[in-house]
Parts: structure tokens; C-alpha cells; sequence
């Protein structure tokens, strides 16, 4: 590794050398002393009104010694440090902080003059609350730690960077409350992130990845929250939280599944509204994957599960119907997912026409045109309607709908009851950080049962979850 | 991954009763000439003493076949552990082929073709492909679903049965009784289940006790049952196939609500589909402690041993009922052969010496 030489003009070429891009400038300047100095910066991440301010006019009288230690204390920017090396020095040019070369010197001077483009902090569009709070985090990592730092005065919150991504040099930040969350799976996190090797990390979700025992489960094993009041709480029950530059979803590990049937509102309403809401998620769930594939099935090959009366309406509007049901029902699926996926990426002000064409268009007229029945388009917006009571698992269950539908069109009720059990073996057997998937279901874990789909009022959550292995459990007095 | 006393009770409890739901009330009401409820109880007990027997061996914290090591060597042991996979594999026959009977019959209007069943076997092979003590989770998910699935049918069914039909109970006589205990034979073998299972749970205090208790409740629930089916259908119980199916389509708000007892029935087949696997997983497990676990073995063992038995099936398919009565009447003692005296001549097998102080 080379270090800097006295010479300035063979540094600043040795330097270049190392950073050939054409955003990479030099400002050269001299003291009124005849000093010579040369700032190098990256142009679009560096702050040049606060370089000009904090270096420039700050050295223009400079009269001592040609020593990085001198320099620096003349400096008025906060964020000020020496280094020899000139690998770590092109480093911190990238990153935005700008490098300070003079002739003579024993070190170079790097300053804290990063260029921050922020949004400003908002209410997450995925995770509103009506109670509680609303902050979300943003893309700017220092906005995140802040957010975090905030709602934790102690000492024990421990928020330990480090670089991912061999050309991206991602900062991710491992966030853990020290003494409460288990120091193995924290040395885990950390182990699993030194061994990442990839080339660039635009978002946390491909952290997830690496984090995950069965990186390519349907299952997810990594929990996910972009609001700072959720992942502070989950760092308070011994989860192990990390921030990603750039990204403004957070990750919590280890993973319960039951984690996206609760919302952070439950914690401000009483607990027997929560429990009747989480326990509303998880039938709205079960509706959202089973229902079509029930419906399916039942008209296939079992016409008794339908009451009477329902059966001669069902007859009716399916009579003239040219599809099979499968394909029928699969067929409004498909439509649903389209319509879902452009009204995503469409601009807001086509909003409106999309769901006018959605709903009039190719509700209203299809059924009429005899192409689809009725009940198929109603159980098809009961099910779209139920994905979204569990948002964070949407990715998961709209394909297990899918599945469930092929299934039931071609085995029928038992297929749909094996493809659960299949579910069943699979979630039980899936761990992560050594954290069971469906605990405190499967193995049962009878204390941590008070926060889960059933919600004890807070005085009777006076321990952290035992699934988390936390060494301090006691969380309330 | 170990097994908990918990998950070991819930199994006896909870899962254990569900083979017993679909095809033996009937059987019994024919063997035992309608008088069903003590051989069911002759046999509860029996099983309930060999459970004891089997979670005593538990003591020891060895595997089966390391336990039979003791007395055979380890040649011997790998060969008794293979003919007790083999006796795993011919004891889950019957339930398959009835589990085959109730899904063609229960969850489709018209008889569908035999493919229909096939999954269930890819089903057994991915389980059997698990280590066996994942099971133990299973049980804790699996435990409340039947109480929910067989609650909901006893609720449904019980308004409908007349329970004056079942007294005097013993009117049969011992010649009922004994036809009726021979009869059934074949669907108790669940404490030779348990024991591909040693080694993979520790005894904690009572556990003996504690499971023979628990799979007795477990029988209380099926002799409750078999009473309220008995109560509806009385003396045409015996053509009553499909037990736990058929007693609730009495109740009177199905015919406004439709089949509502169809989510019970569907909470059951899965609890079902789960226990009908266990031999076949217990089997590969025998295997495994007897041939030593390589890489693939397991998926190759799962894999080969649910294809057989899908051929199994498949061969007898038409002959199921001949199946049943060739093994009631000339097999039935191969059940408690392996469940019952199997367990008892294991307990003085490998007793740990006591150390000198």
C-alpha cells in the first residue's frame, strides 16, 4: 500500500492515478504564506460551499508547520482526520469527503465535507398508523442512525458499520442493544456480512440474500420495516436491525413469521382490539389464498361444499360461461395481478382511468359479455382484498394462491390439503440465526404466546420473547 | 433438534386418535356385533401399557437400534432394525389403503381415478426426507387442529345420536368381544411408532406415565366418538364407511349453511395425512440407524420406500376389503407382536450398569 510523499505534485498524480474519473477534481490554492495546498474531491458528492468555508478560507493565512496534525486543527470543519495511505485516501474521496494535500506533508488531511441529499422524512406508504408515530426512514443512512439514536439515550445501542459491496462500498450498519440481544447471533450478522462478495448493493433487500438459511425459500426470513418505531421495538426485544445506505427499508433478524401479523399500531389500542385485528389479518390471509382455490375445487369435483341455494345461484351464472372454471378463475386472477402491477408503476393521475377500464371495462363488461360469472369476479376481489390485510407477505402469498388454484383444478380438495401440509413441514422446518420460523406456534413457546396472534395488555409482556434468546429477558419491572 | 416431552404428549393425544376416526367404527360395529366400545377400550389399554413401555425405553437416551446393539451386536441390530422398518411399512399399509377409500369417497362427488391419492406419496417421500424429529413441531401445529376438527364434528354430531343404542354395553358377549379385539388389531400399532423415536426426545420425569395418560384421553375422545356414531346410525352403522365424515351431515343447519362439517373433515385429513406418513418415515429412519446415515441416503431411502408403497396400494387397490380380513383374521397378531412385546422384551436390554461410588 503506498503512502503519501512530501512532493505534492507526485501525490496529487499518484492520486489521479488511482482515481482516473473525470468528476474527480483538484483545487489547488496557496496561503498567504506562499504555502501550497491541493484539495481533491468528487465533484457531485462533495460540498463545495462548506470546503470553501471550512478549508480554503480557514488555511488562507495558514504559517506553520507542513504537518498533517497542524493543518488539521487550523480546520474549522468538525469532521477532520490524517491519513498516510493513498488507497484509503482515494476511499474517502469516493465516499464525498474531500482529501487536503500540501507540500511537505507527513500525512493528508481528509475533511468531513460530504454533500447529504436528503428527502425529507415521511410517513411510509407501506405502514401507516393511524396511532403512534409516523417518521419513516429515507434513503440518507445518517438520517436512519439518527432516527434510531434518537428514540435510544443509552450506551448500549451499538451501531457498528462496515463496507458490503466491492464496488459500491455500501456502509451497512448493524444495530443491536448490547446485553440484550444474543452476542452469537450478533457475531452471526456480522460473519455473514463479511463473507458477501458482490459487486454492488443498491437496496437492503439484497442483503436479505445473504442473511437468509434458505436464500431461495418462497419463504422470507428476513423481517423488513421502514419505520424506526418498529425497529427500535425490535431491537428492544433482542433482534439484531440493519441500516443500508440508500435504502430506506431496515432489516431485523431473526425472523418470526408472525411479525406480519402484527403492526405497531397494536401497541397503542387496546389489546383486545389488536388481538381481534391480528386475528382478522390472519383470516383475511386464509380467505385471500383458499378461497379461490376452494371455489375451484368445489365445482370441479365437489359440489356439496356450496349450500343449496348458493349452488343454483352459482349454476346459474356459470351456464354460459365458455371457460372451464380453472381457467376461468384463473384467467380474473391474471387480470387482477396486471391491473395490480400497472396501477403500481402507472403515473397517479392515470390512477383514475385504470380502475374506471379495471372495474367497468373488464368487470362490468365481461361478465356481461358471458366471459366471465359473477362469483368468479367477486371471490377473485374478496381474495385481492384479503393479500393486502397482510402487506409485508404479499410476495409470498400471491403466489401460494396461484398454487393453491393450479392445484384445486387438477386434485381437487385433497390437493389443496396436501399442498398445506407440504406448507406446514416446510415452515416448521425453516430457521434462521437459529430462531424457529413459526415460533412461538411450532415449538410452541408458551410465554412468548402473549404477544403473538393473541395480545396480552403490556403489563403482562413483562419479558422479552424467549424464541430471541435474549440474555436479559426482563423487560418490565 | 429434539423432540419435547410437550410434542411427544400432543402426538399421543392429539394425533395418534385420528387413524381411528374413518373405518373402524364401522368394522368394529361389524366384528363385535354392534357392540364396539369394549374391545375399543381393551385395545386403548393395551396400546396405552405398551406406550408406557416404549417411552420407559427412553431412559436409556439411546436409538433403537443402538438399544438393540446391547444384546444383538451391531449386525444383529441393523438386522432386527430393517425387519422392524419392514413391519413399520406392512403395519401402514391398511391405513394407506384406507386413507386412499376415505379420499375417493369424501372429497369428490363422482369416484375419481386412482391419481388422484399419487401426491400423497410425494407428500411421504418429502416428509421422510426430514430428520424425524422435525415432526415434533409438526405435532405442536397439528395438536390444536384436531381439537378444533374433532370438536367441531362431535358439536355437529352429537345432537343426532341416541345414546340409549349403546346400552347395555356386553351384550355381546365374550365371543363379540373377542371378535371384536381381533378385528382391530390392525389399527393399533402407535406405541411401535414411538419407537424409531428413542434417542430423538430425553425422558423427563413421568414421561411414561404421562404419555399412557395422555394417549388414553386421546382414546377417550375416539371412544366418545365411536359412541356417537353408533347413537346415529345403530344398527346400520356397520355400512357407516367413513365414520367421522358421516355423523355430522345430520345436523340441522347444513342444509341452509351448506357442508360447514366439511372444515372439520378438512382439518382432520390433514391431521390424517401427517399420521398416516409417520410409519413410512419411521421405517426410513430404522434404515438409516441400521445402513448409517450417508449423504443421500434419506431422500433415496424416502424416495424408494413411498414408491413402493404407492405401488403397494396401487396393486391393491380393489382388494382392500379382502386385505382387511385376511389380516384380521391370520395377521392381526403381527400388530401387538411388534407394538406390545417388541417394547417389553426391549426393556432389560442395554440397562446401564450402576457406577461404583
Amino acid at each position: 500500500m503506498k503512502n503519501v510523499a512530501g512532493d505534492l505534485n507526485k501525490t496529487k498524480e499518484a492520486l489521479k492515478k488511482l482515481l482516473p474519473a473525470e468528476d474527480i477534481l483538484t483545487f489547488g490554492f496557496t496561503s498567504a504564506r506562499g504555502m501550497e495546498f491541493c484539495c481533491v474531491f468528487a465533484d457531485p458528492i462533495t460540498d463545495k460551499e462548506l470546503l470553501g468555508e471550512q478549508v480554503i478560507r480557514a488555511l488562507s493565512d495558514y504559517d506553520g508547520e507542513a504537518k498533517a496534525e497542524e493543518v488539521a486543527k487550523k480546520l474549522t470543519s468538525p469532521e477532520t482526520k490524517t491519513e498516510p495511505s493513498l488507497e484509503a485516501l482515494a476511499d474517502e474521496v469516493l465516499l464525498g469527503n474531500p482529501v487536503l494535500l500540501f507540500a511537505g506533508m507527513d500525512a493528508a488531511v481528509v475533511v468531513g465535507t460530504k454533500k447529504i441529499f436528503t428527502r425529507a422524512i415521511s410517513e411510509p406508504s407501506t405502514d401507516v398508523a393511524v396511532k403512534g408515530p409516523r417518521e419513516g426512514f429515507i434513503e440518507d443512512f445518517k438520517t436512519n442512525t439518527s432516527l434510531v439514536r434518537r428514540r435510544f439515550k443509552t450506551g448500549d445501542l451499538r451501531i457498528e458499520t462496515s463496507e458490503v459491496g466491492k464496488r459500491s462500498k455500501t456502509v451497512v450498519a448493524v444495530c443491536y442493544l448490547d446485553g440484550i440481544a444474543p452476542a452469537s447471533a450478533v457475531e452471526e450478522v456480522k460473519k455473514k456480512l463479511q463473507e458477501i462478495e458482490i459487486d454492488y448493493i443498491p437496496d437492503s433487500s439484497y442483503l436479505t440474500h445473504f442473511l437468509s438459511s434458505r436464500p431461495y425459500s418462497l419463504v422470507k426470513q428476513v423481517g423488513t420495516t421502514e419505520k424506526p418505531d418498529i425497529f427500535c421495538a425490535k431491537l428492544a426485544e433482542g433482534r439484531i436491525g440493519l441500516l443500508v445506505d440508500g435504502s430506506p427499508i431496515a432489516l431485523t433478524v431473526p425472523y418470526l413469521l408472525i411479525e406480519d401479523f402484527q403492526s405497531s399500531e397494536d401497541y397503542f389500542v387496546p389489546a383486545y382490539r389488536a388481538t381481534f385485528t391480528r386475528l382478522l389479518r390472519l383470516f383475511a390471509l386464509i380467505v385471500a389464498i383458499y378461497l379461490p382455490a376452494f371455489y375451484i375445487a368445489a365445482q370441479l369435483f365437489k359440489l356439496q361444499l356450496f349450500p343449496i341455494k348458493l349452488l343454483l345461484t352459482i349454476s346459474g351464472s356459470i351456464r354460459d360461461i365458455p371457460f372451464s372454471p380453472s381457467l376461468e378463475m384463473l384467467l380474473v386472477l391474471l387480470v387482477l395481478e396486471v391491473l395490480n402491477e400497472a396501477s403500481i408503476r402507472m403515473p397517479k393521475y392515470v390512477g383514475m382511468a385504470l380502475s374506471v377500464v379495471g372495474a367497468l371495462v373488464l368487470g362490468e363488461t365481461a361478465v356481461s359479455a358471458g366471459f366471465v360469472s359473477t362469483p368468479a369476479i367477486i371471490i377473485i376481489a374478496f381474495s385481492g382484498i384479503g393479500l393486502y390485510a397482510v402487506p409485508n407477505l404479499i410476495e409470498q402469498t400471491s403466489v401460494l394462491r396461484l398454487a393453491m388454484l393450479l392445484i384445486a383444478g387438477s386434485v381437487g380438495t385433497y390437493g389443496i390439503i396436501l399442498a398445506t401440509a407440504f406448507i406446514i413441514l416446510y415452515l416448521v422446518t425453516t430457521e434462521n440465526f437459529g430462531t424457529p420460523l413459526v415460533a412461538p406456534y411450532a415449538p410452541v413457546v408458551g410465554s412468548d404466546l402473549r404477544d403473538s396472534l393473541i395480545k396480552y395488555n403490556l403489563g403482562s409482556l413483562k419479558q422479552r420473547p424467549k424464541t430471541l434468546r435474549s440474555p436479559n429477558r426482563r423487560r418490565l419491572a | 433438534m429434539k423432540i419435547s416431552t410437550r410434542q411427544l404428549l400432543f402426538f399421543l393425544a392429539c394425533v395418534a386418535p385420528v387413524g381411528k376416526l374413518i373405518l373402524l367404527p364401522a368394522r368394529l360395529a361389524d366384528a363385535a356385533q354392534n357392540d364396539l366400545l369394549f374391545p375399543l377400550l381393551a385395545h386403548y389399554l393395551l396400546q396405552a401399557g405398551a406406550v408406557f413401555l416404549a417411552l420407559l425405553l427412553a431412559r436409556r437416551e439411546e436409538s433403537f437400534t443402538e438399544l438393540l446393539a446391547h444384546a444383538f451386536g451391531r449386525t444383529g441390530a441393523a438386522i432386527l432394525s430393517v425387519l422392524f422398518a419392514l413391519f413399520l411399512l406392512f403395519a401402514s399399509l391398511l391405513p394407506l389403503l384406507e386413507q386412499k377409500l376415505f379420499v375417493q369417497n369424501v372429497f369428490y362427488d363422482t369416484l375419481p381415478a386412482f391419481i388422484v391419492y399419487a401426491p400423497f406419496f410425494l407428500f411421504t417421500a418429502y416428509v421422510a426426507s426430514k430428520p424425524l424429529s422435525s415432526y415434533g413441531r409438526v405435532w405442536d401445529i397439528l395438536a390444536p387442529l384436531f381439537l378444533v376438527g374433532l370438536a367441531g364434528i362431535l358439536i355437529l354430531s352429537v345432537g343426532s345420536s341416541d345414546f340409549g343404542a349403546v346400552a347395555p354395553a356386553g351384550a355381546a358377549g365374550g365371543s363379540g368381544f373377542l371378535k371384536g379385539v381381533s378385528s382391530a388389531f390392525s389399527w393399533f400399532f402407535d406405541a411401535a411408532l414411538l419407537l424409531p423415536l428413542l434417542g430423538k426426545f430425553r425422558y423427563t420425569k413421568g414421561l411414561a406415565w404421562k404419555g399412557a395418560l395422555c394417549y388414553l384421553a386421546g382414546g377417550a375422545a375416539v371412544i366418545f366418538f365411536t359412541a356417537v356414531f353408533y347413537g346415529i346410525f345403530q344398527g346400520t352403522a356397520v355400512n357407516q364407511l367413513f365414520g367421522f365424515t358421516v355423523t355430522s351431515k345430520y345436523f340441522p343447519g347444513i342444509a341452509m349453511l351448506g357442508r360447514v362439517d366439511y372444515l372439520f373433515i378438512f382439518l382432520l385429513a390433514l391431521v390424517m395425512a401427517f399420521y398416516n406418513s409417520m410409519a413410512l418415515q419411521g421405517s426410513v429412519e430404522c434404515m438409516l440407524q441400521a445402513f448409517g446415515r450417508k449423504k443421500y441416503l434419506p431422500t433415496v431411502l424416502s424416495v424408494i420406500v413411498s414408491a413402493g408403497m404407492l405401488t403397494a396400494v396401487t396393486l391393491l387397490d380393489r382388494g382392500f376389503s379382502d386385505v382387511l380380513l385376511g389380516v384380521g383374521k391370520w395377521a392381526f397378531w403381527i400388530f401387538p407382536l411388534f407394538s406390545v412385546v417388541v417394547p417389553a422384551l426391549m426393556l432389560p436390554l442395554g440397562r446401564k450398569r450402576r457406577e461404583a461410588p
